[in-house]
């Protein structure tokens, strides 16, 4: 009855939501989200199909994938979701961890809330328990960038881990050798286009290998050598049927075949010269975006220029990348047009099909990585996560700190961060202890996940830590808490430190709502023309 | 602390249940539909497996698939059937991608790899409900997995490209439990002396060295090793008899010579050139009209096409060439009726219609390079054949145009003096081996380009209606992969289900020496091993109890090669005297392949729609 006296302020349609009700369904979303992906987590994480409405089946571990293929309809999902996007944009991995903390942090603060805590107390609490769990995490960090040896190890420990957690574990030793080798090949770019990755299915993961330059999945033309040394590659988005008049109803009219005929022979002229233009540029491997027909590719033949057609656009634009070469369309100024160059191109097999290697490119960075496995699916999950693996190390080629994974180096944020609320004063000290469980809770769901007694674990884990025992972290193999540093299993510090504060000033955004307004739906227009 | 922290379902997202009751609760929930997830993953799986498991082995039955247009096709190949299947199920398309990785890996094994892998999930499926975990049950497959294959290359015999026999034996075993399989004896040594022929010169020259020195044998490099079998063509053409079957060094065409103006269908001292531009009246790109004036006009025109086309002829003609193979073109006429007419006049034979795919594996074998425009027409370009003719096959109508140096008759024809001494399927086999080797040496001198630029063949596929001709072709297919990965991987195990007892009963030793739920998990899977020999024995109407466990009690005793024999016996006997054998990457790929598939089933707990 009282609506009666409020005047409608939004449109019929439109909707809202306010307080505890809004809040409410925004943890509802948030959390929903949260236990999707939280059995992702860690090396016994499980795997999720994502089952489109086409009928392509993706079996994936990545969070990022996951999130990216959902539906949601709910804000603070939604808000979830595009900051572990940004993670996988910035970092490549962590994803899932990024989005678990922030859940965790969330149902912490419900509890809270439900203690009639102000909302803003809460999230001042969470900032100055992000700000120590930085700390902490920072001053736990460690540099092994001056011993060259060490520090080498220490990146292939971080590519197991990240590994370790994917469908590639059981040849995570490979792929951790695969990725770490391609990272090192690019020198501190960070630039992971000179790595191409190829898919072919048959063999076994284990026969996957990294081979050094570019290789791309088409042949030379008919009748051209299989081989070709100190090859100077000239690469084109160019059409070589015909120039065509892109006039509309553009047409010849004769009166005579012969003249037609000649008129014929001038298109193929025309079509020629493009190709002595194309040759006058000195090289000897001509790669076209577009078809290369069959009269302009037995010019090339003939010339000693091996021409290899249609392309794909990725292919071409990473060829031009790593052979230092450039994508042209225009043929007439030879001298301004850098061409690619590499030592060898020859045919290759790969599994059933031919391919071509660019090998000895003009930058060195070049590496292509050949996987190979049972299915597609296995091929496309092996790529996410090599992917992972790449974006991690090559990050941390750049930010060199380390800290140890395993549920170590959250408990050692959760302890730190709880030590300090022992000494505040006042209701934030509630919200730092809370944001400390969620730290701890990562750990949790690992242990969880493998089976595991999670709260035993977690509580003989903050004994161990607050005992002095700080690179103590979980063993999942055996289900004890050991020392993870010498287990090998490295995280990189800017993964972590990134996580926690997105994850921080997620859960702060979401926080700090208390009210959803919902727009009309556009309504559908109906018998419109074009619909 | 933990408590709360490990809340697991939305029911925790209510403020009014904040306790544990609903929490645990929401965990009950969860891990009760991962688990129903789970088993439906591994139920769709199995009821694929089963599905082609009555096709596994020489005693295996056919399925028989309609498609959506009513079309009808006869198979025992896995591949095929599961790829014609449809299925929807994501974890039953799982399935179907591993008997497709099967196939491009290895070739054949395609319903075994399958058998196998739904043998591991229905193994699987009883360890989740005895609790344990599926990673801990991933993991130890993995490790069973690859002490199976360490098993399967202790059993390898080594195998020398040399030796045809063996080669041959085992394309047989392939080739034993298909549709076609009564004329394994015909098909394997074609499928063999094929890829023989197609290898690499240094595949062989490393198979020479080994035979001369077998401490090198593992020593072939990864480029050395690989066939490629665009190399080898096969051409079916329906009529006759799977025994017509044969292999021809070089090309044969399916395409007929024109005959519209009587142009020639037999050609000797051939000089052949593959032409890529149109014998017809010219096009442009832009579209085009001829405008046609008056009444006198139009003779003009018709008398310049006339010149026109007469012209090309005539070039053609000046160049020496007197067969002409045309391709295809789709724009426009490859050639018209009048440059046939002219051609034939000039007593040129021509051959339309040539795919642009083909002329590849043409230019290949002939040593031609294909010709793109009438300008660029010149004699280096064609090819010399001695004859180049139209030969009739069988009784019937149907013919194929072949090419070859006139030495000695490149094609076995039914009508004919030869026919007395290839009517038998032994007596075909003979043939079949012979007539490469009878033709290769005088064919080189007259091909200049032919060895320099390796060696192609022509497989002839020859039967009584379409579905005998495709399985032929898949069983074939099939024949020549098993020959490819004995180039890549020279050694062989006893088939009939040998490989899977020996790793069966191996890894039962080796799971009592584990430690831990791994021990049990790997017994499991030494236990699933055994559907393979089962299966084999019960499509052989066999007792497959009996036979297992005496296949077991065998291996036991260290009778490592005995396997089911459904030769003649229908019992367990010694593969390697069987002469069943299978080339040793066939096992060891079914193997990782089926393990990996069945992990990655293993480690799914939902499935979540998404756009």
């Amino acid at each position: 009855m009282s609506t009666k006296l409020l005047p409608q302020v939004l449109k019929p349609d439109a909707s809202e939501e306010k307080g505890e009700n809004a809040r409410l369904s925004l943890f509802m979303g948030a959390l929903a989200v949260t236990d999707l992906l939280k059995t992702t987590l860690g090396p016994r994480g499980m795997d999720k199909i994502l089952l489109s409405a086409s009928g392509d089946v993706t079996v994936t571990n990545d969070g990022a994938t996951i999130l990216k293929a959902l539906q949601i309809d709910n804000p603070a999902a939604k808000l979830l979701v595009s900051m572990s996007l940004v993670q996988d944009d910035e970092i490549g991995d962590g994803t899932t961890s990024v989005c678990c903390l922030a859940g965790e942090l969330l149902r912490e603060a419900e509890l809270l809330l439900d203690k009639r805590l102000h909302p803003q107390i809460v999230i001042s609490g969470y900032r100055a328990a992000c700000q120590e769990a930085l700390r902490a995490l920072e001053a736990a960090a460690v540099d092994h960038s001056a011993d060259q040896q060490r520090f080498r190890d220490e990146l292939r420990n971080i590519a197991r881990t990240t590994l370790s957690s994917k469908l590639l574990a059981q040849a995570r030793e490979r792929f951790a050798d695969i990725a770490l080798e391609a990272v090192l090949r690019l020198r501190g770019s960070i630039n992971l286009d000179h790595i191409k990755i190829i898919k072919k299915p048959g063999g076994s993961l284990h026969d996957s290998y990294l081979a050094e330059g570019f290789i791309l999945e088409k042949r030379f033309g008919i009748g051209q050598p299989k081989r070709v040394e100190q090859a100077r590659i000239l690469i084109a988005n160019t059409p070589m049927d015909t120039d065509k008049i892109k006039i509309y109803g553009a047409r010849v009219r004769t009166d005579s075949v012969l003249r037609l005929a000649e008129i014929e022979q001038a298109e193929q002229q025309k079509m020629m010269d493009k190709c002595r233009r194309i040759v006058a540029h000195h090289c000897n491997v001509f790669v076209n975006r577009q078809l290369i027909y069959n009269r302009p590719e037995q010019y090339f033949t003939e010339q000693g220029v091996n021409s290899v057609e249609h392309a794909d656009f990725d292919g071409v634009e990473r060829l031009a990348l790593v052979t230092g070469g450039e994508v042209v369309s225009t043929f007439d100024d030879p001298e301004r047009v850098r061409l690619g160059r590499c030592a060898l191109v020859e045919e290759t097999m790969i599994g059933d099909d031919t391919m071509l290697h660019f090998s000895g490119c003009a930058r060195g960075e070049a590496c292509t990585i050949v996987l190979r496995g049972a299915n597609q699916q296995l091929l496309d999950e092996a790529e996410r996560s090599l992917h992972d693996a790449l974006c991690v190390l090559s990050q941390t080629v750049n930010e060199k700190r380390m800290v140890l994974g395993a549920g170590c180096a959250e408990t050692l944020m959760a302890n730190a961060v709880e030590a300090v609320a022992e000494k505040t004063p006042g209701k934030a000290a509630l919200a730092a202890e809370a944001y400390a469980r969620a730290l701890r809770a990562l750990p949790g769901m690992i242990a969880d996940n493998a089976g595991l007694d999670a709260t035993d674990l977690v509580s003989k884990l903050r004994a161990a830590h607050a005992g002095g025992f700080v690179t103590a972290g979980l063993d999942i193999e055996r289900g004890e808490v050991v020392d993870v540093g010498a287990l090998g299993i490295t995280e990189s510090f800017k993964l972590k430190a990134h996580m926690v504060s997105s994850a921080t000033e997620g859960a702060e955004m979401i926080l700090r709502v208390d009210d959803v307004v919902k727009a009309p739906p556009r309504p559908r227009e109906r018998d419109h023309p074009h619909m | 602390m933990a408590q709360a922290s490990m809340g697991n379902g939305t029911g925790g997202a209510s403020s009014n249940r904040p306790g544990g009751a609903g929490q645990i609760g929401a965990v009950r929930s969860a891990s009760a539909k991962s688990k129903d997830v789970r088993l439906a993953n591994v139920s769709a799986a199995k009821a694929v497996a089963d599905a082609i498991r009555t096709s596994l082995g020489p005693r295996g039955m056919d399925k028989m698939i309609q498609g959506a247009r009513g079309d009808v096709l006869i198979t025992n190949d896995g591949a095929t059937i599961l790829e014609k299947m449809r299925v929807e199920h994501p974890a039953a398309k799982m399935l179907v991608n591993l008997a497709q990785a099967q196939d491009v890996e290895a070739g054949d094994g395609t319903t075994t790899v399958v058998v196998l892998c739904g043998a591991l999930l229905a193994a699987s499926q009883r360890l989740l409900s005895m609790g344990i975990h599926a990673t801990t049950i991933s993991d130890a497959f993995q490790r069973a997995s690859d002490k199976a294959l360490e098993v399967i290359e202790s059993m390898a015999v080594p195998v020398n490209l040399m030796d045809r026999a063996a080669l041959i034996k085992a394309a047989t075993t392939a080739l034993s439990s298909k549709v076609v399989s009564q004329y394994a004896s015909l098909l394997a040594p074609i499928a063999v002396d094929a890829v023989l022929r197609v290898a690499p010169p240094a595949a062989l020259a490393t198979a020479a060295d080994a035979a001369a020195q077998t401490a090198t044998a593992g020593a072939d490099s990864r480029a050395a090793s690989s066939v490629d079998l665009s190399n080898v063509r096969i051409i079916k053409k329906l009529g006759g008899t799977l025994e017509d079957t044969q292999l021809l060094p070089g090309l044969a065409l399916t395409q007929r010579p024109v005959q519209t103006a009587g142009g020639p269908t037999r050609m000797t001292h051939a000089r052949v050139a593959l032409i890529q531009f149109c014998l017809s009246a010219p096009k442009t790109d832009i579209d085009n009209t001829v405008v046609v004036q008056d009444y006198a006009s139009i003779d003009r025109v018709l008398r310049e096409e006339r010149q026109y086309t007469m012209q090309m002829c005539k070039r053609i003609k000046a160049t020496g060439c007197n067969v002409l193979l045309v391709q295809k073109s789709i724009l426009r006429d490859a050639t018209n009726d009048l440059s046939l007419h002219f051609l034939a006049k000039m007593k040129i034979m021509v051959i339309r219609d040539v795919e642009r795919d083909e002329v590849a594996f043409i230019c290949k074998t002939l040593g031609c390079v294909p010709i793109a425009g009438l300008d660029t027409f010149t004699a280096d370009k064609m090819a010399k054949v001695e004859v180049v003719e139209e030969v009739p096959l069988g009784g019937g109508d149907d013919k194929v145009v072949v090419f070859h140096s006139g030495t000695g008759a490149p094609l076995r024809t039914n009508s004919g003096d030869v026919t007395a001494s290839a009517t038998g399927v032994d007596g075909g086999a003979e043939s079949g081996a012979t007539t490469p080797t009878a033709t290769a040496g005088p064919a080189a001198p007259s091909l200049p380009n032919h060895a320099a630029r390796g060696d192609t063949v022509t497989v002839l596929v020859r039967g009584s209606n379409v579905l005998v001709l495709d399985e032929a072709e898949r069983s074939l297919h099939d024949a020549l992969c098993v020959a490819r990965s004995l180039v890549r991987k020279r050694s062989i195990v006893p088939g009939g289900g040998a490989v899977e007892i020996e790793v069966s009963v191996r890894l039962g030793e080796y799971a009592a020496s584990l430690p831990g739920t791994a021990a049990y998990c790997v017994r499991a899977y030494a236990e699933a091993l055994e559907t393979v020999p089962y299966t084999l024995a019960e499509n052989a109407g066999l007792g497959p109890i009996q036979i297992v466990t005496e296949l077991r009690r065998r291996h036991v005793q260290g009778e490592r090669n005995t396997g089911i024999s459904a030769k003649r016996s229908g019992a367990v006997a010694d593969m390697l005297a069987e002469h069943v054998l299978q080339p040793t990457l066939v096992s060891t790929s079914a193997f990782s392949l089926a393990t990996e598939a069945a992990r990655m089933i293993l480690k799914i707990d939902d499935i979540v729609m998404t756009r």
